[in-house]
């Protein structure tokens, strides 16, 4: 799931500074689970919002919903109503419900309250690590579920390289190395055969601009031929 | 407890005027003890900064402008 992070107060407070009528949107998807941005996270941050502009003499009028995602229009259809009493809008969506959401109502002012970090697992509660750099192109067949772009520091498909001590990785010595630890996986699962494959370098250009994908069953309607 | 200490700290409130402490239901002289440690630090701290805002404002809203 996605990862994010609330933004500084102050950051926030300077982004709602001319607005007078503010609207806090949550999601209760990704940010939710990772308690950046969901229901509970938006009545904090209306809270702290509300002291901190009467501390500093502005008026503030403060709304708060949070829908059930922000990167689906029929969730964001729901605001179609609450949205037209504000001036603003901090999402506290990723930044990707952010954008869907300012393109669903491009005419209202809408402000990032939290900042999007990585796709990551839930290691435990309040604990997130990065597990995958959506590279558009899955070797974790050949690696035994662990990624190399991801972990490995270099993201080498073939590693591991030269600066491997005892197992650990030469760019932060307080991690395992990734090949090692890829090897180890392969070897547990008699798989070995997988380290010895060479793997062609990466096709970065399916990264460098944003991507769109329909599905097969959608072509048709979407118009879209190979 | 220590990220609505944070909280505090960052909304300007001051996360020092919020403590919990776990106290046993006999054990009075700690309550006590607690109870004193809290008042010296609020009053070491002064009053919230909030009622001092709220308070300049309703001055201001009783004064007659001649």
């Amino acid at each position: 799931m996605i990862i994010a992070k609330r933004k500084p107060l102050d950051e926030i407070m300077d982004g709602v500074a001319g607005y007078s009528r503010v609207l806090l949107a949550g999601c209760g998807t990704c940010v939710a689970v990772c308690l950046a941005g969901g229901e509970k996270e938006v009545g904090l941050l209306s809270s702290q919002l509300a002291i901190a502009s009467e501390l500093k003499g502005r008026r503030i009028d403060l709304g708060e919903v949070t829908v059930e995602r922000q990167c689906d229009r029929e969730f964001l259809d729901e605001l179609r109503y609450v949205i037209q009493d504000y001036d603003a809008v901090i999402s506290l969506a990723c930044g990707v419900g952010i954008q869907f959401l300012a393109d669903q109502y491009p005419n209202k002012v809408i402000l990032p309250g939290v900042d999007t970090t990585f796709i990551g697992a839930n290691e435990e509660a309040g604990y997130w690590t990065e597990r995958c750099r959506m590279c558009s192109r899955c070797y974790l067949a050949q690696t035994g579920g662990i990624c190399p772009i991801t972990i490995c520091p270099k993201s080498l498909l073939n590693g591991p390289c030269s600066g491997t001590r005892e197992g650990m990785c030469e760019v932060d010595p307080s991690k395992p190395c990734a090949w090692a630890a890829i090897y180890d996986r392969l070897e547990g699962t008699g798989r070995l055969e997988h380290i010895q494959e060479i793997l062609p370098p990466r096709n970065h250009a399916l990264t460098t601009t944003p991507q769109t994908l329909i599905h097969k069953a959608y072509k048709r309607r979407y118009s879209v031929h190979d | 407890m220590e990220h609505a200490k944070d909280l505090l700290d960052e909304t300007g409130i001051g996360g020092e005027r919020l403590e919990m402490v776990h106290i046993g239901a006999s054990d009075a002289p700690l309550w006590v003890e607690w109870v004193n440690r809290m008042v010296d630090r609020v009053k070491k701290l002064g009053p919230n900064p909030l009622r001092e805002v709220r308070a300049k404002r309703v001055k201001q809203a009783q004064t007659v402008v001649p």
